[in-house]
């Protein structure tokens, strides 16, 4: 509360002053924009990074939970704030590198400036113990040999989870088929009532059926191993590692920000995602920080959005 | 009698459904037949209403307004606040509201009504603005303070 | 047994039970006001509780959840504005009480059903949690789109005296309800090429708009320029006539139960076991034409049903780790946050944290008996000393502000003073407007059930009657549809 009244009132100071205008941001405070409804994954990340923001930037950090289309509802309502600091977005990877590719939106990868990707996570496929596999190679080959049998949950028809399986079923050959649900939480409820055949969704949701069993993870779409997963294969280990596809999260403004000002934000997010805190808060829910910033950021999206766009093709799934 | 109501009401429907149907028709798989069958069937209730009317002996109307300067003022005060809430700022076009209503509804207590705008604008603010946080249509009078700066 | 002893001591400190008698109130205010809801209070406190006693957060989050669902029904019963998309059955019968001059004794029934609904509750999520979790497992696509028929079919009792005009506003909703992205297929439907349409319409910014502005006009036209004086309110002592609590035993049994059944499927939505429980209280009526008319059994039937959805809701996220509602999920958030891995195992590895919420919960229902019932009468009936003129703004004000701060986007004032409007003019020509919210909530549900039931089976629709749940289900909603049929059949028998 004490923060907020400095800032409320170093705000009315600078009015009285009339300050330049960047000299000394943040001078009011900030509106983070999140696509996503309150509660999921994007939504505690953020809100647990404002929270540190808001100490290192000595401001407020207010947060607007704009969910609906996939994020596709949030981006475009965040691209035509003003670039001047004081709106920022937080997002997973999804609204921007896969979203685009699938719906009619206004808004593509320039209309934002990347200033920092925060944390990321990989996707895992799980089966139930009857499931006649018990290795990812395993896994690949009987859903191969068997076309069109076994059904898979995702959290959305074009989703990046959905692109994410795809990618390593076309390399294989494989059709399974996409049952959407609403999130990992009803791909779990399903897959535990054995409505379905395979899990896909997040690493976190599923992981206390590893523990019991109930759940068997072959698969994650990661190039690397799993710790936490030690029955499931990266896809490196498959001779897949080229088509890696990881839920990553990262903040950035509108385009066209004071560079000045990206500067002192990537430092601030920087510094806040290596937050020992922060760090012991990620790995509650199977992530690892991962920062980025600048080019290397704008890089990493224009690659994925390109990687994306050819399975979102092969799918018929693209605009 | 015919009730003219009901026959508005009924084609107001049977066109929305019409259009309704009309654009399910270039969606995709299951995901048009379902809002396709939804249009039709609120054309073919909406022309069920239309047709039951017409031939009704019995009038049901009732009066759509029943004061109907006082409705319009309110619907036009209402309209202005939504139209004013951004450019003005939340609690500036909140405030001029309770002001202006009461005194076009013929309210002759001006104190009374500052006061209780005051009362109120202060309670929306504390709730909304300092107990939950929420970013609101910024303040004219702060965006002209800071010169265009911010 | 010494687990409920060391989980009541947990919360049995000046922290915890500061945080609910607090958010108690917090909650019920909430609840009161359109377009706020839970949700946003609970989210906004979530990420405060990595510094924060568990218990105390969790007891906030138990007191504002309980404390909201019951505030609902103030607004609603004095106003006729659902505060919440729960309450709207509540304003069936307790306005037209309020109208009557017992607006005291609605707004006590409310507060009586919400916290005994909340309280049978809190105790199902104590006691049979775990073992109706795995229960819900059994309810796949196919089931859940028979769940959401049946709520549909409770549409029965809302459509008035004009069949053809309450389906009319029902498909209306199940319209409305497809617009945006189709989760299905990813194409747009009805967005007009408005990104802000991508998502739909929300649900609270079309409630807002079509419960709350025509009552608004409806005040300016009438044009109160007094308001009641303290002498005419007549809100402070009125008790119970003797057997008046024994014959409400029955509606509170059955809403509790359609309560926590509904509030346990995970997804299916709390804002239909009020209807549910409102219908079925009808139905097992002698006089089911009294309800909508002022009947004290409506009331209970929603406000009681409405809470007993809230602590079954925290069943399969608690036992499982699958969330059901957005509360839930923010509540699993907040015990990741404190490293608690949600889960099978949640409960054996942390019982003192998990059965002190579930205490809380109980508690804080038990805390609307005793905060709930003075804070409706004491301050907010008050508001009827003001005169309506003054009303007229303020509740315009509090419209625009609960559904601006959704979305923050002022598109949506339009949407819901567009909404209000057409509510207006749609009550004036006997087209009843429940309908047009229930298709709203369930029309997703149901055609995306259906959809996904097929996708699995390969497009075999006989699915959707031959597992034995979905059989089941289909009876029941076949019997719900017919069951007022045949009773006013022998009626009719019974006097020729």
């Amino acid at each position: 509360m004490n923060l907020k009244l400095t800032a409320v009132s170093a705000a009315i100071l600078t009015a009285v002053t009339a300050a330049p205008a960047f000299a000394d941001y943040p001078e009011r405070a900030i509106e983070l924009t999140i696509p996503a409804g309150a509660g999921g994954g994007t939504d505690t990340s953020a809100r647990r990074l404002a929270l540190i923001l808001e100490e290192l930037l000595g401001t407020s950090i207010a947060v607007l939970n704009i969910g609906g289309g996939g994020g596709s509802v949030g981006a475009s309502q965040f691209m035509q704030a003003d670039p001047d600091g004081y709106s920022l977005f937080a997002t997973w990877n999804s609204p921007l590198t896969t979203v685009p590719l699938v719906q009619n939106v206004a808004y593509s990868l320039d209309s934002f400036t990347p200033i920092a990707s925060t944390s990321e996570t990989a996707y895992v496929l799980c089966v139930d113990a009857e499931f006649p596999a018990t290795t990812g190679a395993e896994f690949l080959d009987e859903l191969a040999a068997n076309p069109g049998m076994y059904t898979y949950g995702n959290d959305g028809i074009g989703g990046t989870m959905q692109l994410a399986a795809e990618r390593i079923f076309q390399a294989r050959e494989i059709t399974a088929i996409p049952i959407p649900f609403g999130g990992a939480g009803e791909t779990l409820q399903n897959f535990l009532g054995g409505h379905i055949d395979i899990y896909g969704g997040s690493i976190s949701t599923v992981l206390p059926y590893v523990e019991t069993g109930e759940a068997n993870c072959l698969v994650v779409t990661s190039a690397a191993d799993v710790p936490a997963l030690p029955s499931a294969s990266g896809l490196e280990a498959l001779g897949l590692g080229e088509h890696e596809t990881l839920l990553w999260r990262a903040i950035l403004g509108p385009a066209g920000m004071d560079q000045a000002i990206v500067d002192q934000l990537s430092d601030a997010i920087q510094t806040a995602v290596n937050d020992p805190a922060y760090v012991e808060f990620l790995a509650t829910k199977g992530e690892v920080p991962n920062v980025l910033v600048g080019d290397d950021l704008a890089a990493r999206l224009q690659s994925e959005s390109d990687g994306l766009a050819e399975v979102s093709r092969a799918l018929g799934l693209s605009q | 009698m015919v009730n003219g109501q009901d026959i508005t009401l009924g084609l107001i429907f049977a066109i929305i459904g019409g259009c309704a149907a009309w654009m399910a028709s270039s969606y995709n798989g299951a995901g048009g037949t379902y809002p396709m069958i939804l249009g039709i069937v609120l054309a073919l209730l909406g022309a069920t209403i239309a047709a039951r009317a017409a031939i009704a002996t019995q009038n049901e109307e009732r009066p759509l307004v029943t004061a109907k300067a006082n409705l319009i003022i309110a619907l036009i005060a209402g309209a202005a606040y939504v139209a004013l809430v951004v450019p003005l700022g939340f609690y500036t076009a909140s405030a001029l509201l309770m002001l202006c209503i009461p005194i076009a509804l013929g309210f002759r207590r001006p104190i009374f009504t500052v006061v209780s705008a005051a009362v109120f604008v202060m309670m929306v603010w504390l709730i909304f603005s300092v107990i939950l946080e929420k970013p609101l249509p910024r303040e004219i009078w702060l965006t002209l303070g800071s010169g265009g700066g911010a | 047994m010494d687990f409920f002893v060391t989980s009541l001591s947990g919360i049995m400190a000046i922290g915890p039970i500061l945080a609910m008698v607090g958010s108690t109130l917090l909650g019920v205010l909430i609840g009161a006001l359109p377009g706020l809801n839970p949700v946003m209070a609970i989210a906004l406190l979530l990420p405060l509780t990595y510094s924060m006693d568990p218990l105390v957060a969790l007891g906030m989050v138990a007191g504002i959840y309980n404390g909201s669902m019951y505030g609902g029904a103030i607004p609603a019963i004095l106003l006729r504005i659902p505060g919440t998309p729960a309450s709207i059955a509540t304003t069936f019968d307790g306005f037209p009480m309020a109208e009557r001059g017992e607006a005291a004794k609605a707004l006590k029934i409310a507060c009586w059903s919400s916290a005994i609904g909340g309280i049978v509750s809190a105790i199902a999520l104590m006691t049979v949690g775990p073992l109706l979790a795995r229960v819900t497992l059994l309810f796949g696509p196919a089931e859940y789109f028979w769940i959401a028929i049946f709520g549909m079919a409770s549409v029965g009792v809302m459509v008035g005296t004009d069949a053809v005009k309450g389906i009319l506003a029902a498909v209306i909703g199940l319209l409305i309800g497809t617009m945006g992205i189709d989760s299905l297929s990813g194409q747009a439907r009805y967005t007009f090429d408005q990104t802000w349409l991508l998502g739909g319409l929300d649900l609270i910014v079309v409630l807002v708009g079509l419960y709350a502005l025509p009552p608004v006009l409806q005040l300016a036209e009438k044009c109160d320029l007094k308001g009641l004086s303290a002498a005419q309110l007549r809100l402070l002592a009125v008790p119970f006539k003797p057997g008046e609590i024994r014959s409400m035993f029955g509606t509170w049994f059955r809403s509790s139960m359609i309560g926590v059944s509904v509030g346990i499927l995970p997804g299916a939505g709390g804002n239909i076991a009020a209807f549910l429980s409102y219908n079925a209280a009808k139905n097992a009526s002698d006089d089911p034409d009294s309800f909508g008319k002022g009947n004290p059994q409506g009331i209970a039937a929603a406000e009681c049903g409405n809470n007993a959805d809230n602590a079954a809701s925290m069943i399969p996220a608690l036992s499982l780790g699958i969330p059901g509602n957005v509360v839930a999920a923010l509540v699993l958030s907040a015990l990741t946050i404190h490293g608690l891995q949600p889960g099978p195992r949640l409960f054996h590895s942390n019982p003192e944290l998990v059965g002190g919420f579930m205490f809380e919960m109980l508690l804080t229902s038990i805390l609307i008996f005793l905060v709930g019932g003075a804070a409706a009468t004491r301050v907010f009936a008050q508001i009827q000393r003001l005169p309506g003129v003054l009303l007229v703004p303020s509740i315009l004000i509090l419209m625009c502000v609960g559904v601006y701060v959704i979305n923050g986007r002022p598109v949506d004032l339009w949407v819901m003073f567009a909404a209000g409007v057409a509510g207006y003019f749609l009550e004036k020509v006997n087209v009843p407007l429940a309908p047009i919210i229930l298709g709203m909530i369930l029309g997703p549900m149901a055609e995306q059930s259906v959809r996904r039931a097929l996708l699995i089976s390969r497009g075999d629709a006989s699915e959707l009657i031959t597992r034995p749940i979905s059989a089941v289900l289909a009876l029941a909603t076949l019997g719900m549809i017919l069951w007022p049929i045949i009773k006013a059949l022998r009626a009719k028998r019974a006097k020729a």
